[in-house]
């Protein structure tokens, strides 16, 4: 029989309008969570596949010491596809030219991830190649062609064996991106290096074993793996290497992960006022059923099983929208980035539903128990039971609920804290603020018939109430500024390191009677270029006159082999300048100035691999010459600019009489790609590295990305407007009985609906405000801590967060206010109940 | 059941109401003490403020009683927890307000059904459609209350009252808040039904008319019980 009660009234007050919001708010937070997880995740999954093209596998185990082919016959054993490579540079010897190339020899299942693309012929159309050359044959580079005036079916040499040049490379997915590797590249089948006899004891070369597979097979195989590593061995995955496109994915995973939460806490606020509110309203039935006979058990069943329907409804609802919300921005994203998304997993689901029930069940059941509490006595004293409706065991659970939502969705408990403890802060600051406020200025008196008066005497009228709501309104509205300026300034950021017209390509080796012709030509063909840089290699030999080798331990060396070599203890790149090159900032120290003598500029890393300070002394070695240099600033270089940068920059005194050749970058549109070709023969000593791949791939990514996160700051967007709504809805009802009493005396419609727009007006304008100051303070904090963005104040939203909250709020309540008067004064009166 | 018990069916020995405020304990109502006889008809009078409500709210078990105690038909009220005083109202007790009271949610009809499905009894409708006829208001049945005048909607709630036949009715000021042609008419549906279904009817008012037509009236000034007879009071309210 209850069931049959609660059933009829669940329908009618959803039919009513009395459980939408409440509904809404659910729905809201599941497809919220489920297009923000899903999204992500197969978004994620379709970057970190396309990633894994930069190293042709998930996880590459790199050594400079042959490695064991047992972890080659482990991994395959555990479901693992994987391929062996050796680097090493060697000549190349054909019709009687030679070249020092660099040679890549690959096992046939190489590439594992991303595409290695090749031309049949010098002029032939690009394709993409099925595994690397068998033996006997070998792919070689553009460059090598020229250099070696061979044509596909020549014959080369390298070391003591014949080779047979089958195709050209195009592009290798795992191309090194190191402006001061070699562009003349081979590639061979690793079977045929043994009859090259070009590997002797002390020859260096650079082993990798690859792997692919699933993300938990990887993992098994490197628990096995791990303890058996050599310090001469590295494993990692593309994540693992810096390049401006984990950078930015970074960024991106912190974007979404924030916006995720904030719309958790947006959808959260909301249910948690309209569920308060549903309750409030339905005191009165409760008391009266009460009165006629109903069980506190009858009672609770009947108004759990209205929150289990809501629940029920609400999270299906989210789910359908959420999945077709994030059906349409996948295929929208796969279509842009002209491929198909991998499908999500079941975690998001998982997420999304148990976001749902926890929010629905969390911040319902304190209003329900104390809705179960109103005592029958109410049908005679009708106030009886309203000061049970906030309370500290309620606020109590919200907070422990939204964090644990934040930490269920989030997965990082460091983030949870951060947001949790501030927005914390924010509402304790925010109350005693609006406590100020309103509790101030009470000398301000209601002249009769003034809207403006009305307004002010209604919001100190409601003190507590308006704190509470300023604290809402300004918690959305800052959320959604702090969301919007964010995505607007990480964008413009990318979009700043990689414009458009971004280099595509490095010219390296010029010499410096090549420089002038070859600007000329550069001029000439309309080829944009950035400026050149002496580089003359040499190598730092001491420390404030300690040899290096003792302070860098073999360890760390080999650990950090990579920019090891690029630097420490190994030949290095040096240039000497006159100004700080733009992509660089001077953190510690100064300049060289006008005069300076014998000066060294290093970059942060190098200053901490080094383990040396300002002011200390480096002995350099360039040929036989040696020289001292003091270090007299630190920078910090922004390597995602794909421009030349150096870990060592030295003074102009002391190098600008070493022999250099320069580097520079250019942008080579596609029309102007013969030309450049042409240069390039006309000068074969100096070499051009292509990264117009590399380039348009972290474009591609970087609009995918941002699309994404356009689509789900729309989402987080609906989370606040719906705060918003259910706050106004929520307030307005408390005001209906002043409003029947000012309308049973006469007041005008337009009279009340002034005063609502101007007290709305007032609330919204002063919540704009404080949530424009916070949000400035939280977007200085958050991307200098979490994004790595150079911090900014943002004067801009001082004005528009009092503009935009005033403007929504009063608009939404003069709408709703406007709605209500369209009854009658009677109307109004038998609404009221 | 004592002979006392089967001719009242109230029975009121020593009922105090005593309220904790700021300034300390006030007393509500002091040591009132009355019997009401089955299908009596009585008027509890008083002024604003004189406890003739609370006397209402425990009387009903709307409410418990700091000491006395309060034989309802029998069942001994005042040592009774809130369940089994709800089952009792569910069982024995009608209610009319002063402002309805009808739930928002639910048609006449449904709010007319509401205290018979709470008590679980199977033919609901048929009584509530069977009093709304009484009401006058079968033409009325699937509106909601804020479609009805008030008239309308204290006819829904005087319908509400009746159905599972209680044996008793309380009713707190139920023509307080209607013009006087309506509140005549809820005044006479009211006695008429009473006189009916033979229920013992309990009702607070100010209205001297309205009182004067019970069989007894009993006056309660600031908290006690100064005249209790069936000759009428005077002044009253």
């Amino acid at each position: 029989m209850w069931a049959k009660l609660a059933l009829k009234l669940f329908a009618r007050e959803f039919r009513r309008g009395e459980l939408t919001v409440i509904s809404a708010a659910i729905a809201l937070a599941v497809l919220t969570v489920l297009t923000l997880s899903m999204v992500t995740e197969r978004i994620a999954q379709s970057i970190a596949q396309k990633s894994s093209a930069f190293i042709a596998a998930d996880r590459v185990l790199a050594s400079n010491h042959i490695i064991s082919t047992d972890y080659i016959t482990q991994g395959e054993s555990q479901n693992l596809k994987t391929a062996q490579m050796m680097y090493f540079d060697t000549m190349l010897f054909a019709n009687d030219e030679m070249q020092f190339s660099s040679v890549k020899a690959a096992s046939s299942a190489y590439p594992l991830k991303g595409q290695l693309k090749v031309k049949d012929s010098l002029t032939g159309e690009t394709k993409v190649a099925d595994g690397g050359p068998a033996r006997g044959n070998v792919w070689l580079s553009e460059s090598v062609f020229y250099t070696l005036n061979i044509d596909i079916g020549s014959q080369v040499e390298v070391g003591a064996a014949l080779f047979n040049v089958e195709k050209v490379i195009v592009e290798e997915p795992d191309a090194p991106f190191n402006v001061f590797s070699s562009s003349r590249r081979v590639l061979m089948n690793i079977a045929d290096v043994p009859k090259t006899d070009v590997i002797q004891p002390g020859s260096r070369v650079f082993y990798r074993q690859l792997y692919a597979g699933d993300e938990d097979d990887i993992n098994q195989f490197y628990a096995w793996l791990k303890p058996q590593l050599k310090e001469n061995q590295q494993w990692y995955g593309v994540k693992d290497r810096q390049s401006p496109i984990a950078n930015s994915l970074d960024r991106a995973e912190s974007f979404l992960l924030l916006a995720g939460l904030l719309g958790i806490i947006l959808a959260a606020v909301a249910i948690a006022v309209s569920a308060k509110r549903y309750c409030e309203r339905q005191y009165d039935p409760v008391a009266m059923m009460k009165t006629l006979g109903g069980s506190r058990a009858m009672i609770r069943k009947i108004y759990m099983l209205h929150l289990l329907l809501v629940c029920a409804m609400a999270v299906c609802v989210g789910l359908i929208i959420g999945y077709a919300l994030q059906e349409i921005a996948t295929n929208y994203l796969s279509q842009s980035m002209g491929t198909t998304l991998p499908m999500a997993g079941v975690k998001p689901w998982f997420v999304a539903i148990s976001t749902g029930v926890i929010c629905a069940v969390m911040f319902s059941i304190k209003p329900l128990f104390d809705l179960f509490d109103i005592p029958p006595l109410r049908v005679l004293r009708r106030n009886l039971g309203d000061r049970l409706a906030v309370s500290r065991v309620h606020l109590g659970m919200s907070a422990l609920t939204v964090f644990l939502l934040m930490w269920l969705f989030s997965n990082n408990i460091k983030i949870t804290l951060i947001l949790f403890v501030s927005t914390l802060a924010l509402i304790g600051v925010l109350f005693l603020v609006s406590k100020l406020l309103f509790g101030g200025g009470r000398k301000l008196g209601l002249r009769p018939g003034s809207s403006w008066s009305l307004a002010i005497a209604s919001i100190q009228k409601r003190a507590n109430v308006n704190a509470v709501q300023l604290i809402s309104f300004s918690l959305a509205i800052k959320l959604l500024l702090f969301l919007i300026v964010l995505k607007n300034d990480m964008i413009a950021d990318w979009q700043s390191q990689l414009p458009s017209d971004a280099p595509n390509a490095f010219l390296v080796n010029i010499t410096d009677n090549d420089l002038k012709p070859i600007n000329d030509y550069l001029a000439q063909k309309n080829i944009l270029v950035s400026e050149f840089y002496p580089t003359i290699r040499g190598r730092i030999n001491a420390v404030n006159g300690e040899l290096v080798a003792r302070d860098v331990s073999l360890q760390d060396n080999e650990k950090k082999d990579e920019e090891a070599r690029a630097g420490v203890g190994r030949e290095l790149n040096l240039t000497w300048l006159e100004s700080v090159p733009p992509q660089n900032d001077i953190v510690q120290g100064q300049w060289f100035g006008k005069n300076a003598v014998a000066e060294a500029s290093l970059e942060e890393s190098m200053m901490e691999r080094l383990d040396v300070k300002l002011g200390d002394t480096l002995t350099f070695l360039i040929g036989a010459q040696s020289f001292d240099a003091k270090i007299t600033s630190v920078r910090k270089v922004n390597w995602a600019t794909l421009k030349p940068n150096f870990f060592v920059i030295l003074s102009p005194d002391v190098l600008k009489d070493f022999p250099a050749t320069y580097i520079s970058s250019v942008r080579i549109e596609p029309e102007q790609k013969r030309d450049f070709s042409q240069l390039l023969r006309a000068y074969p000593t100096v070499t051009a590295i292509d990264i117009d791949n590399f380039v348009k791939q972290i474009q591609t990514t970087i609009s995918q990305v941002s699309l994404a996160i356009g689509f789900v700051l729309a989402i987080v967007v609906l989370c606040g407007a719906l705060v918003l709504i259910s706050q106004v809805q929520a307030s307005l009802a408390e005001r209906m009985q002043e409003i029947v009493i000012l309308r049973t005396l006469g007041a005008k419609s337009r009279l009340i609906k002034n005063a609502t727009l101007y007290e709305f007006l007032l609330l919204g304008s002063l919540a704009g405000l404080v949530a424009a100051f916070f949000s400035d303070i939280a977007l200085l904090i958050v991307q200098q801590q979490m994004f790595d963005l150079a911090g900014k104040l943002h004067p801009h939203i001082w004005l528009i967060g009092p503009l935009a909250g005033g403007m929504f709020v009063s608009g939404l309540g003069y709408l709703m206010i406007a709605r209500t008067l369209k009854q009658n004064t009677q109307g109004l009166v038998r609404a009221l109940g | 059941m004592s002979a006392l018990s089967q001719l009242n069916i109230i029975q009121v020995n020593g009922l105090s109401k005593v309220v904790t405020t700021f300034e300390g304990e006030l007393p509500i109502l002091s040591d009132i003490s009355f019997n009401v006889k089955h299908g009596e008809s009585v008027a509890i009078v008083g002024t604003s403020g004189s406890g003739k409500s609370t006397l209402l709210s425990l009387l009903a078990g709307l409410d418990t009683a700091t000491s006395g105690e309060i034989i309802l038909d029998g069942e001994p009220l005042h040592s009774l927890d809130e369940e089994a005083r709800a089952a009792l109202r569910a069982a024995k007790v009608g209610f009319v307000f002063q402002s309805f009271m009808l739930v928002q949610s639910l048609t006449a009809l449904e709010n007319v059904m509401l205290p018979a499905e709470l008590a679980g009894e199977t033919d609901a409708k048929e009584q509530a459609i069977a009093l709304l006829e009484k009401v006058g208001l079968s033409h009325r049945v699937d509106h909601y209350p804020s479609q009805l005048s008030g008239g309308e909607q204290q006819r829904v709630a005087i319908a509400r009252a009746f159905i599972g036949t209680p044996k008793i009715l309380f009713a707190d000021e139920p023509s307080a808040n209607l013009d006087s042609k309506n509140g005549k008419m809820i005044e006479s549906l009211l006695f008429d039904l009473n006189s009916q279904h033979g229920t013992t009817l309990i009702l607070v008012t100010h209205d001297e008319g309205l009182a004067q037509k019970c069989e007894r009236v009993i006056q309660i000034e600031a908290g006690l019980l100064v005249a209790n007879n069936t000759e009428g009071v005077e002044n009253v309210g």
